[in-house]
C-alpha cells in the first residue's frame, strides 16, 4: 500500500474530530485527558490499524520504509490527540530503533512480533538524578561469570514501563567512566523472575496526562547474554546513531499539533464577531495566523527533508537531526502559543468546541524537553561546528534532487550507516548554494529570493569564520551563550536550504517560500526581504481556502475528514 | 610541510596545518597531550596520559571534536569513534603511531 492510501485509510477509522457524535472525536479524546487516563476507545482504533507495524521496517514484516511516509501516518494521530500519538505509539518507536540499528536478527524478530501483535517495547534511558546526561546513568548491568548479566537499578519517568510487553534499558556495563561503558539491553518482562522487577508509582503530569509515566526498579534480575544490543559498551554510540531517526520524525510528526491549532484558531476566528466585522478580519489577526502558518511549513520542510537524508545521506545526518529537534520544536510551541493569544480566554477553557486547543497546548511543551532538551541538542552539534568550519560550510557539494522529493520512493532505511559524526560533509547546505544558482530571472519574486539566499550564504559565511575562529575549550557542555548560538542559526539556515529546494521541486506560487525565508532570516537577525510583507495577504487567502476546503496546512495539503 | 610547536601547544585550526606524517611516537604524544590541555583549558603538565579523558569531563560528543583535530593533524581520515576506543593520551598516541606507520609506504621507516 502506498502511503497516501494506507493514510486515508487511518483517517476514515478516526474520522473528523470535531464531531461531537464522533466516539473518538475531540470531546472523547478530552474526557479521557480530564480522566489522566489513556484514550481506550483511541487505542482499539490503534490496535485494529496495527500503528504499531509504522515502526517495523518492512523485512521484518512492518511497513516502515520511507521516514517521510512514517512522519505523515503519525501526524494523523498527533493531531488528534498527542498522548495517543505518544502513550500509544512512539515510545516503541523509540525504543526500536536502538534495535533495527545495532540489535541480532533475533532481537529485530522479537521486536517486530512483540510491536505487530499491538504490545508495546518502552525505551527505559531516563533516571530522575540525570536527566539529560545519560551517560552518567547508574542502572547497572553486570556481566556473571557463568555467562549472562544481573540487572540492578532504578529507571523513572518512563512512558509505559508499566504495561509494556518489552524493555529497552540503557544500563551501564563498565564502571569506569568513557563513551564504551553502556549497552542497551532488551528486556522481555514476562521472562524474567517477577520477585526481581518492581514498578514504581505512577508520575501525574502538567500535559500528556494519559501518558502511563512510571518507574522501574530492578534487583540483581539475571538476563542471558543474548539480552545486550549489540556489543557491550557500544549503547551510547547506538543511541546516538538511532535516535537521529526519531530525533528527527517525532518533531516533525507533532507539526499535526500546529495544524490542528491552526485550524481551530481559524474556526474561532472565521466565526466570531466583534465590533461588527469578523476577528480574522483584524490585521494582527491575520498576521498572527499566516506566521504560524509560515512556522508550519518551515518545519514540515526541514523535518521531512532531514527525515529522507536519514536514507539519502545516512552518514551526514548527525548534526541534523539535532537541528530538527532544536528548531521544530521551537517553532511549533512558539506558534501554539501566539495562536492561544488569538482565542484569547477560549483557549483558557476546558470545554467546548476550542477546549481540545488548551490540551493540544499542554501536550506539545514535551517536544521542547523529551528525549533530549533543545539546548543539549545544541550541545551536540557544537564539537561538530570546527570540522564543519573548516571543510562542510565551504564549498561543500550539493545533495540530489531526490532529497527534497517528499514522500517518493526511498531506498531503505539504512540503520547500519547512520555515523555519530558528520564528518564535516554538509550536502544540505550545499544544495543551498547549488538552489540560490538556480534561481535566474528578475521578477520581484525572483529578485527577493536571490537577495534571501544571499543572506543565508552571508550567514554561511559568517559561521564559517566563527566556526573556525573557536577555541576547542568552548565546545564542551559549559559552552558560552554565544557560541551555542552557532548551532542555532545553522539549524536556520537548514531550514532556509530545506524550504527553498522543496518549493524548487514542487513548483508552488512563490508566495511561501519568499515570506518563510524572510521570517527565518529575520530571526537571525538579517534583513529579509524588502517588501517581504506584500506576501502575508495571498498568503492568508491561500490559508482560509485550504481551511475552507478542509485541507491540511502542511506541505501535503491533504484533504481530511468531516 | 609545517609542524605543530607543540611546546606551546598551539591547537591545529586550519586545514593546511598539517604534521608530518613521518612525525615520531614522542611527538605525537606530546602534540596530543597540548591538544587535550587546550580543550580542558588546563596546563600540560596537569595532564596524564594514562587518566581516561572522560575523567577529565571531555564527554562523548565532545572528544568527536578531539578525533576532527587528530585528521587534521595527520591529514589522514580515521574512525570517528577512535577518540572512545582508546580513552587515554597513552592508548590514542600509540594506536595513532601504527596508523601512521601502516601508512608508511615500504623502506620508508
Ligand atoms: C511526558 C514525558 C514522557 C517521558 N517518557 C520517557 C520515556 O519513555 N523514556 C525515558 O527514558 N524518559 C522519558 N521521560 C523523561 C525525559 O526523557 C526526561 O525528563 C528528559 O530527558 C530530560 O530531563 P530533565 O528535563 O530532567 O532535564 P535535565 O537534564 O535535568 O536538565 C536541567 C536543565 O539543564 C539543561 N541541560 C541539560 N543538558 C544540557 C546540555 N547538554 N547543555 C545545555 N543545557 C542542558 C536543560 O535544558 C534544563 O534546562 C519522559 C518525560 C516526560 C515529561
Amino acid at each position: 500500500m502506498t502511503a497516501p492510501a494506507r493514510l486515508d485509510d487511518l483517517e476514515r477509522l478516526l474520522g473528523d474530530p470535531a464531531d461531537d457524535g464522533n466516539p473518538i472525536g475531540n470531546t472523547a479524546v478530552l474526557a479521557a485527558d480530564e480522566r489522566d487516563e489513556m484514550f481506550a476507545a483511541g487505542e482499539r482504533v490503534l490496535d485494529e490499524y496495527c500503528l504499531n507495524a509504522e515502526f517495523v521496517p518492512r523485512r521484518y514484516g512492518g511497513r516502515l520504509a520511507g521516514a517521510d511516509d512514517l512522519i505523515q501516518v503519525l501526524r494523523t494521530v498527533f493531531r488528534r490527540d498527542p498522548a495517543l500519538g505518544l502513550g500509544y505509539g512512539v515510545s516503541s518507536f523509540i525504543s526500536s530503533v536502538n534495535v533495527w540499528a545495532s540489535g541480532s536478527p533475533e532481537q529485530a524478530r522479537w521486536v517486530a512480533g512483540t510491536l505487530l501483535s499491538n504490545q508495546k517495547i518502552a525505551s527505559a534511558y531516563h533516571e530522575l538524578a540525570h536527566g539529560n546526561d545519560f551517560s552518567r546513568a547508574e542502572f547497572a548491568a553486570r556481566p556473571q561469570a557463568q555467562g549472562g548479566w544481573r540487572l540492578t537499578g532504578r529507571k523513572e519517568v518512563v512512558t509505559n514501563v508499566k504495561r509494556a510487553r518489552g524493555l529497552v534499558l540503557l544500563a551501564r556495563t563498565d564502571e569506569r567512566a568513557g563513551s564504551r561503558s553502556h549497552s542497551q539491553i532488551l528486556v522481555d518482562k514476562q521472562a524474567v523472575p517477577a520477585r526481581a522487577i518492581r514498578d514504581l508509582t505512577r508520575y501525574p503530569s502538567v500535559g500528556m496526562r494519559g501518558v502511563q509515566l512510571g518507574g522501574i526498579e530492578f534487583t540483581d534480575c539475571p538476563v542471558g547474554d543474548e539480552a545486550v544490543v549489540g556489543r557491550p559498551g557500544q549503547g551510547i554510540e547506538t543511541a546516538l546513531r538511532s535516535f537521529q531517526l526519531t530525533r528527527t520524525a517525532i518533531p516533525t510528526m507533532l507539526a499535526g499539533v500546529l495544524d490542528s491549532g491552526l485550524r481551530l484558531t481559524l474556526d474561532f476566528a472565521a466565526g466570531r464577531r466583534l465590533y461588527g466585522r469578523s476577528v480574522a478580519d483584524q490585521p494582527e489577526v491575520r498576521r498572527l495566523l499566516v506566521d504560524a502558518y509560515l512556522d508550519l511549513l518551515i518545519c514540515d520542510s526541514l523535518g521531512l527533508v532531514v527525515s529522507r537524508a536519514l536514507h539519502l545521506l545516512p552518514g551526514q545526518t548527525s548534526m541534523y537531526a539535532s537541528a530538527v529537534k532544536y528548531l521544530v520544536a521551537k517553532r511549533l510551541m512558539d506558534a501554539m502559543h501566539q495562536l492561544s493569544l488569538v482565542l484569547g480566554a477560549h483557549f483558557y477553557l476546558r470545554e467546548g468546541r476550542y477546549g481540545i486547543f488548551q490540551k493540544l497546548l499542554r501536550d506539545l511543551a514535551p517536544a521542547g524537553f523529551g528525549h533530549a532538551a533543545r539546548v543539549a541538542c545544541l550541545g551536540t552539534m557544537l564539537p561538530q561546528v570546527p570540522l564543519m568550519a573548516r571543510r562542510g560550510w565551504v564549498n561543500p557539494d550539493p545533495a540530489g534532487p531526490d532529497l527534497f522529493r517528499i514522500g517518493e520512493e526511498l531506498p531503505e532505511l539504512p540503520f547500519d550507516r547512520l555515523r555519530v559524526s558528520a564528518g564535516g560533509l554538509d550536502g544540505l547546505v550545499g544544495s543551498l548554494t547549488a538552489a540560490a544558482d538556480q534561481i535566474v530571472g528578475d521578477s520581484p519574486e525572483q529578485r527577493r529570493l536571490r537577495l534571501l539566499a544571499g543572506q543565508f550564504r552571508a550567514e554561511l559565511g559568517d559561521l564559517a569564520e566563527a566556526g573556525a575562529a573557536l577555541h576547542p575549550g568552548d565546545l564542551g557542555v559549559d559552552a558560552r551563550v554565544e557560541v551555542l548560538g552557532l548551532p542555532a542559526r545553522y539549524a536556520t539556515v537548514l531550514a532556509a536550504s530545506a524550504c527553498l529546494n522543496v518549493w524548487l521541486v514542487r513548483g508552488d506560487g512563490p508566495a511561501w517560500v519568499v515570506a518563510a525565508l524572510d521570517r527565518l532570516a529575520r530571526s537571525i537577525g538579517r534583513p529579509g526581504a524588502d517588501r517581504g510583507d506584500r506576501y502575508r495577504e495571498p498568503l492568508y487567502q491561500e490559508l482560509a481556502a485550504r481551511h475552507a476546503d478542509r485541507r491540511s496546512f502542511d506541505l501535503s495539503r491533504r484533504v481530511l475528514p468531516g | 610541510m609545517t609542524r605543530e610547536p607543540t611546546k606551546t601547544g598551539n591547537h591545529p585550526r586550519k586545514e593546511t596545518d598539517m604534521a608530518s606524517n613521518a612525525e615520531g611516537p614522542a611527538d605525537l604524544r606530546a602534540w596530543l597531550t597540548g591538544c587535550v590541555a587546550q580543550y580542558l583549558r588546563r596546563p600540560e603538565t596537569e595532564i596524564d596520559p594514562t587518566v581516561r579523558l572522560a575523567d577529565y569531563g571531555l564527554d562523548s560528543v565532545y572528544a568527536l571534536a578531539l578525533c576532527g583535530d587528530i585528521e587534521t593533524h595527520l591529514d589522514m581520515r580515521l574512525s570517528e569513534t577512535l577518540v572512545w576506543d582508546y580513552p587515554t593520551v597513552d592508548e590514542l598516541a600509540a594506536h595513532l603511531e601504527e596508523l601512521v606507520a601502516a601508512q608508511q609506504p615500504a623502506g620508508a621507516r
